[in-house]
């Protein structure tokens, strides 16, 4: 039951600005945010997997993960298809896993 | 050349399959991770199956299962649901012209996979949000094909549950996936403007619960990237 409310919950927030109020009633300068939106959601999304919930200070202490992202950026820098940073990424985890 | 061959059906759903061929590989370990999460917390593998197909966003199914598992009221889960999932109503935003001229039953059931993989998968191709009848072939494609991988992939989770070897592996995979898709569209001042002030704010503000610190870089960095694009127009 606490599922399906929580999936109603969810697809309110999905259905809301597309289909209830469209988005294209919202005013011109919240509209030329949302162009903008894509690098700061996925930024955003990076930089909280890499810090949990421990704020800027989980960053002094080197991680697995740390590596295995920054690996992952620069195989994105060079290769276009996104699976590439993802098996790198991973690659490096494990790899660091099992030599430590 | 391929001008014939660009308009076909056909076409848009071969290429909703490949894109989500790649972005299927990043997702694997976050789905397999929430099926491990919900028989390793007690929640169950119902929970997190059921999880999957409904809620169908990752991070605020971690956040539900572990809030089940520790007794949370339901009110309290909802609500931490809602918030964690917030960032769902910017995309919806974002992808609104895409839904316009579509038939009804598309516009009240497809925004269901609105997610931040879909998203991203869009984003990369935005010439699709100007075709309504190729947008559908595509969305539904690369959504239902989504939904299918995530709700399989979480069931394999849960039943791998008891033989996986805890790895911080699984933790990298999704995050990597953003950064493959994030890192192209860092050609652009703006975006670079807003990406670096969000995953600031976002990981600065990330000991606030409920997803507060990842909404609060998410709306910072959409604020930075407009400036910086107003200033230089």
């Amino acid at each position: 039951m606490i599922m399906l409310g929580a999936a109603a919950a969810t697809y309110a927030l999905r259905v809301l600005l597309i289909t209830v109020v469209p988005a294209r009633r919202l005013p011109p300068a919240l509209r030329r945010g949302l162009g903008h939106l894509a690098p700061a959601a996925l930024a955003a999304l990076v930089a909280t997997a890499l810090v949990g919930h421990r704020g800027l200070g989980a960053l002094v202490t080197l991680s697995p993960a740390h590596v295995g992202l920054a690996a992952a950026a620069l195989v994105a820098l060079r290769f276009r298809n996104p699976a590439l940073p993802v098996l790198a990424a991973v690659a490096v985890v494990l790899t660091w896993e099992v030599l430590t | 050349m391929d001008i014939t061959l660009r308009h076909t059906p056909a076409v848009e759903v071969r290429v909703a399959l490949r894109d989500l061929a790649s972005v299927a590989v990043g997702l694997a370990p976050f789905a397999v991770l929430i099926g491990v999460t919900a028989v390793r917390t007690g929640a169950g593998a119902g929970a997190g199956v059921l999880s999957s197909a409904t809620v169908f966003g990752g991070s605020a199914q971690l956040t539900a299962l572990a809030m089940i598992s520790d007794g949370a009221s339901p009110l309290a889960v909802i609500a931490a649901v809602t918030l964690v999932n917030a960032r769902f109503l910017l995309y919806a935003a974002a992808l609104e012209p895409g839904f316009r001229g579509q038939p009804s039953w598309f516009r009240w059931l497809a925004p269901h996979f609105v997610v931040d993989p879909s998203y991203a998968m869009v984003t990369r191709r935005p010439d699709l949000l100007e075709d309504p009848s190729r947008f559908r072939r595509y969305w539904l494609t690369a959504g239902l094909g989504l939904a299918v991988t995530w709700v399989a992939l979480t069931a394999a989770g849960a039943l791998l549950a008891p033989v996986l070897p805890a790895s911080s592996a699984l933790d990298v995979a999704a995050p990597a996936m953003f950064l493959a898709v994030l890192v192209p569209q860092l050609r652009a001042r703006p975006a670079r403007a807003g990406a670096a002030v969000a995953a600031v704010v976002a990981a600065t503000a990330s000991p606030l619960p409920d997803g507060l610190g990842l909404l609060g870089g998410i709306a910072a960095g959409v604020a930075a990237a407009t400036l910086s694009d107003r200033s230089a127009s």
